[in-house]
């Protein structure tokens, strides 16, 4: 196997890796929006509430949350395949960091902004909607592009639970040819040829618009 | 069906590798700020080779933590260079969190003004005085929070370790595991201490970022 085979099978893979990031956003993207937007807005027991359930899914280890929920699911008779465990988990989790960025965005706006929502009529959900809303949310597109960079690189641990994606390829072909080196030079450069450009993006983006939010943590 | 008296057996079994996700914690978070600081040094000061420095985090930060360790762990002894996978493990990460660590360390020098640099040499201090005790203190305030935030992110991260068997907490849970064919609560009780450690370091380095920003205003 050349290199260029090596790499054409480990690309057979994509479909997998592309699969498990467009359901993962599925469940994040609602995530983030709507949980960022209740912790801004909430206060007291409630608020709480909310914060518990983002840290529990922002604060640990993806890897061991994806095996809890890989073993445990079965227990109480909820039988998932493997690319939906996986792609929950890692939405779920990329969702969390995501829930910090629409709350920052939300606390960052100016406060005469939603005054002069108010001002003008505007019911609270419109002037979330409308007026809050677009504004947070531009001015967080770098952390989210960071986020998604995050998660395409998140979705190798599916190839713990056997599912075909570029990782799992590529760990076949070094045990089949007994040459681990083009194998994972190979799969090294495949994720450097999606993320790179996304990287790239994010700098340039946060250098033009400056970071919302310094602090985000990854 | 769910064995919660099995639960309350697995932490001890998986407590006792706490050792080493702490031990092997602290090294990487070391060997990231050397690592990082020199990829940041090396790029302000040089001007040619500036770009290469830049690409080389680029290119961490791109690529999937689990694949580097993969690459490290198999690739390394093709070309004679055996080490343990406990050293391959701290290596890893300390490579892989240097890259996010240089964007913070640029951050932190690029907010201490010029001015500070100039008043310490009319001053007349010595070269290792102006940086040890002049710019590092301010640096410090800027870049303590995003620094504690890859911290606790790094400690997430050590049981992507378990891959290579590296002895830390969730390759001893996995281990419990594959010994009495139950995961779900080695898993569940891995989750819950990691939890624990996470967002007790979590609210350290908050209180520590308030005490300082608190001393920083005198």
């Amino acid at each position: 196997m050349d290199f260029v085979d090596i790499l054409g099978n480990i690309w057979s893979g994509f479909g997998t890796t592309a699969g498990v990031v467009a359901l993962a956003l599925l469940y994040g993207i609602p995530f983030a929006l709507v949980f960022g937007t209740l912790q801004h807005e909430l206060t007291g027991w409630r608020r709480f509430a909310v914060t518990s359930f983002i840290e529990f899914w922002r604060s640990s280890p993806i890897i061991v949350l994806l095996f809890v929920f890989y073993y445990s699911l079965p227990m109480i008779r909820i039988e998932l395949s493997a690319l939906a465990v996986g792609s929950m988990v890692l939405g779920m989790n990329i969702g969390g960091y995501g829930t910090q960025a629409v709350r920052a965005g939300l606390q960052a706006l100016d406060r005469g902004q939603k005054e002069a929502g108010i001002s003008l009529g505007l019911s609270p959900l419109q002037n979330l909607l409308l007026v809050q809303m677009p504004q947070a949310l531009r001015a967080g597109i770098p952390t989210y592009i960071n986020l998604l960079i995050q998660l395409i690189k998140g979705t190798v641990l599916v190839s713990l639970l056997s599912l075909a994606d570029m990782t799992f390829r590529a760990k076949e072909i070094a045990q089949i040819t007994f040459t681990p080196a083009p194998a994972y030079s190979a799969l090294l450069l495949s994720y450097l040829i999606i993320c790179y450009p996304l990287t790239i993006l994010g700098r340039y983006l946060e250098q033009r618009h400056g970071s919302t939010e310094r602090r985000q943590d990854v | 069906m769910f064995d919660l008296q099995f639960l309350a057996d697995a932490f001890p079994v998986i407590l006792e590798s706490l050792g080493t996700t702490l031990w092997v914690t602290i090294a990487s978070c070391a060997l990231a700020v050397v690592l990082g600081f020199m990829l940041e040094i090396l790029r302000r000061s040089s001007r040619q080779f500036g770009f290469v420095f830049r690409f080389v985090t680029d290119f961490i930060r791109s690529t999937p933590i689990l694949v580097q360790i993969y690459f490290l762990y198999f690739v390394l002894p093709q070309f004679g260079v055996t080490l343990p996978a406990l050293v391959i493990g701290v290596f890893s990460l300390g490579l892989y969190y240097s890259a996010y660590l240089a964007e913070v360390f640029k951050a932190g020098i690029d907010a201490v003004p010029r001015g500070q640099t100039e008043a310490a040499q009319s001053l007349g201090l010595r070269w290792t005085d102006q940086v040890v005790r002049v710019i590092m203190p301010q640096m410090l305030r800027h870049i303590a929070a995003p620094m504690g935030n890859y911290f606790v992110s790094l400690l997430k991260a050590t049981p992507y370790l378990a891959v290579i068997a590296v002895p830390e907490m969730l390759g001893a849970a996995l281990e419990l595991g594959s010994d009495t064919f139950r995961y779900a609560e080695p898993m569940v009780a891995t989750e819950i201490i990691f939890l624990v450690l996470a967002i007790g370091i979590a609210q350290l380095v908050r209180v520590l970022e308030i005490r300082m920003m608190r001393s920083a205003k005198r």
